[in-house]
């Protein structure tokens, strides 16, 4: 039936078109309309919302991998939590190794999720959730008395050359790896269709295992920026972190399936969009509340655009 | 009254910009199994989805018994009197037997707004047993039952009622002997009851012995309709393609000795509950058939040899001494496999022909650094699936969008991309037209003249018998026979074996 198809190719090429360039000028539009709503005050506290953006665009670029591939991860907060006590702990004896504890942290809680995913094939959401309260719960014990402070010495990291410097290097070596090597390919098409990528040659349990591992670490080093930031972990650390990931990837026009029609741009329009948009709505005087509920809207929006109907059953 | 049950009249259909019917005109008769045959994309199906109410046409008339009608779904297109079965699964897991036969119709047997479960397991099961399918229950879940006893609930569900029209839509081709020959029993009980069987079929033999009339569409346009009786094979291709088949469809040459070479050794493979204790030798240059009924275990045997199956045991064995126990090992040894579910095993759907293609060979075309160029990839994908003369826009194409031949092509321009010398052909023309079956088989040819060997596992008997050099027919997980390739080998020596 090729010739059959022709037109409604056409047509998905057109809405493939809208697709990708609505998050861009989305990102566009809320900045010109907030800095006009706020008279230009926005613009002048750009460096306050930079600020925001460099945890959420880190942790961002893992879950992306994941999502790539047709999973979900809501333990990332629960893995900023304990990754940042991590580097809190350790931030008094090395600064490199309380980068290296966190990071290691961040991996050990996705092999452990990985873990349940792959070997027990138990769904990723599932998983993901059961662990989220799980480590939640360790860091409750852990910094509910009182927080966990980092040593003093964290606080000359604090330059927006280092929080760059580490956000940038992420994201671009995430992007030579997703553009220039076989593993993107492989992901997208796990995301598509996993058995027909087995057939295919790709060992997809060990790369679905690799994933998980690697988007905790990201999440890990993520958790160093924060401390740098705040310089101590409350019982709070991290939370609400997935849901924020979750709503920038879709605002960046990431499908929530997964497949071949991710684009690490996702990563980078959707995680600007997000914190751009909720600095805005504080900046209009929104109470708490309020923002909860435009968010929700706003995110029920995209979802709806970016769902690629034809593989939703394929979430895993 | 006249003998005209259905008239078409006009009939138009497009999908975006391309026309999938153009103003077809024909009438069908009462008590007539009436064939309806193109090649793949010439608008057979959107022609009987159109009148089953799964479609909607743009314009033009079906006229039933003189009266027009235009139904909007399945369900009102069976109360016009149409029901159709589908291609592939027309059934719904989670529901009984009994639920999927009268689904759509539940009002029957609901009174006062609940739903007597009990008789209408008992009308099932009347019906069951009217159609002589009595081992299937009509309260057991639908679930329960292979791919075979559900086309044959389907059977009963499309004919109980009696319907004036029931379309049948390249059913057979995804059923076993035994479930053929029970659809052919009720379309002719059909046709005696004065009613009408369209029938849409790939296997113009089947065609010309089932029906009593033939259309051709070519191209979403009308081309003629004649009696059977009264046309062959080849006056039925020269139809369908609009100009002489020429050139071998088969192979044609008989009595070549196959070299001594072995390439694959497969001892003692054994899956639990498929297959048990298959030994046999692959050589160079050869193609090794497998036939057998669709539940022999046969298409295990492609899986197993493949590292793809789950719980075998045994060796296979390649003549350098590596043994293949899992799919990375078999492809970076060189071997190819494709599936019968190709729209699930074979191809990511969802995925461009691009990825689908240099998928397994993406080792092979990166730099010294592991890295992928886009162009290299993309002229890669060209090369090959130009080489297969895929139908397409463009390697950026989903593969969704494709035909059953084209996606097929895919599929092959993807391993002969990664020159594999042994290919595990599972079903390979299954519901493609002749023209791309053609290609098919002399690609296939080819490939055993330059040295690689090929194991062809297939239902249909004729093209074992047209290509293989030796056929293992398989009965009940076993190996049953083999038989070595001659002129005088006819179909009926290999059902002998099957059965």
């Amino acid at each position: 039936m090729n010739d059959v198809k022709t037109g409604a190719f056409n047509k998905q090429f057109v809405y493939n078109l809208i697709r990708s360039s609505l998050p861009i000028i989305g990102l566009i539009t809320v900045c010109i309309v907030f800095n006009i709503l706020t008279h230009g005050s926005m613009w002048n506290s750009r460096k306050l919302i930079l600020n925001q953006i460099y945890v959420v665009m880190i942790s961002a670029t893992g879950v992306f991998f994941i999502m790539t591939m047709g999973g979900l991860d809501f333990s990332q907060g629960s893995i900023m939590g304990i990754a940042s006590i991590v580097v809190c702990m350790l931030s008094g004896k090395n600064i490199f190794l309380a980068i290296l504890g966190g990071i290691l942290a961040g991996a050990v809680i996705g092999a452990f999720n990985a873990f349940f995913y792959v070997k027990r094939k138990i769904k990723s959401f599932i998983v993901t959730i059961c662990t989220m309260f799980l480590f939640r719960g360790v860091i409750k014990y852990m910094a509910s008395n009182s927080p966990v402070a980092a040593s003093m010495k964290v606080y000359d990291y604090d330059t927006t050359a280092i929080k760059l410097g580490i956000t940038a290097t992420v994201l671009i070596i995430s992007f030579m790896i997703f553009r220039f090597t076989g593993f993107g390919i492989k992901l997208k098409a796990i995301g598509a269709g996993e058995k027909a990528t087995k057939f295919a040659g790709v060992r997809t349990d060990r790369v679905k295992f690799l994933i998980y591992v690697l988007s905790g670490a990201i999440t890990g080093l993520a958790a160093f920026v924060n401390i740098v930031k705040n310089g101590s972990a409350t019982a709070n650390v991290g939370s609400q972190l997935e849901t924020q990931i979750l709503i920038a990837l879709v605002l960046g026009g990431m499908p929530i399936s997964g497949g071949a029609k991710v684009r690490f741009e996702n990563v980078i329009v959707g995680s600007l969009l997000y914190v751009v948009l909720t600095n805005g709505l504080i900046m209009m005087g929104l109470s708490t509340q309020m923002m909860q509920l435009i968010q929700g809207v706003i995110f029920l929006i995209f979802v709806a655009i970016f769902a690629d109907r034809e593989s939703l059953s394929v979430i895993k | 009254m006249s003998d005209i049950r259905l008239e078409v009249k006009n009939v138009s259909k497009s999908f975006g910009i391309t026309k999938a019917l153009d103003e077809v005109s024909f009438n069908i008769n009462k008590g007539e199994i009436h064939a309806l045959i193109g090649e793949n994309g010439s608008g057979k199906s959107t022609l009987t989805n159109s009148l089953a109410g799964i479609y909607h046409k743009d314009h033009g008339q079906f006229i039933l018994d003189g009266k027009e009608i235009d139904p909007v779904n399945q369900v009102e297109a069976n109360n016009e009197g149409i029901s159709i079965i589908v291609q592939e699964l027309g059934t719904l897991d989670g529901l009984t037997v009994a639920e999927n036969i009268f689904l759509g119709h539940e009002n029957a047997f609901v009174k006062m707004g609940i739903k007597n479960t009990a008789a209408m397991n008992r009308k099932a099961n009347e019906l069951l047993k009217k159609y002589g399918f009595d081992r299937i229950k009509a309260s057991d879940m639908i679930d329960d039952y292979n791919f075979e006893d559900r086309k044959l609930v389907e059977i009963v569900k499309a004919t109980y009622f009696d319907p004036k029209i029931v379309v049948i839509d390249e059913t057979t081709t995804a059923l076993s002997r035994e479930g053929r020959d029970e659809l052919y029993k009720h379309m002719k009980r059909i046709r005696e009851e004065g009613n009408t069987v369209i029938f849409i079929s790939h296997d113009l033999p089947e065609v010309l012995t089932m029906s009593d009339t033939i259309t051709v569409l070519r191209d979403g346009i009308y081309i003629d309709t004649v009696k059977s009786s009264e046309i062959d094979e080849d006056g039925l291709k020269k139809l369908m393609v609009g100009r002489e088949v020429t050139g071998a469809y088969y192979r044609a040459d008989y009595g070549e000795e196959v070299s001594s070479e072995v390439v694959m050794r497969v001892e003692e493979v054994s899956v639990p509950g498929i297959i048990r204790n298959i030994s046999f030798e692959l050589h160079k240059g050869e193609i090794l058939g497998f036939g057998g009924l669709s539940e022999s275990g046969m298409h295990e045997i492609g899986k197993a040899c493949f590292g793809a199956s789950f719980d075998r045991t045994g060796r296979v064995v390649l003549s350098d001494g590596t043994q293949i126990n899992d799919i990375p090992t078999a492809i970076s040894h060189s071997i190819a496999y494709t599936s019968k579910d190709r729209d699930n095993e074979s191809l990511v759907m969802n995925q461009s022909i691009r990825d689908n293609i240099c998928l397994p060979s993406l080792d092979k075309l990166g730099n010294k650094a592991h890295m992928l160029s886009d162009r290299k990839l993309r002229s890669f994908a060209d090369e090959y699936a130009k080489k297969m003369s895929t139908k397409m826009q463009g390697v950026d194409q989903f593969v969704s969008n494709l035909s059953g031949g084209n996606k097929q092509k895919v599929v092959l321009a993807r391993w002969i991309g990664k020159d594999s010398d042994i290919l595990l052909l599972d079903s390979p023309t299954r519901g493609i037209d002749i023209k791309v079956k053609q290609d098919i088989y002399q690609l296939m040819d080819k490939m055993r003249k330059s040295g690689k060997s090929i194991i062809m596992i297939s239902e249909e008997l004729a093209e074992l018998i047209g290509m293989c050099d030796r056929i293992i027919v398989m009965k009940d997980g076993s190996i049953n026979g083999e038989l070595k390739r001659s002129e005088s080998l006819d179909e009926n020596s290999l059902i002998a074996k099957m059965v």
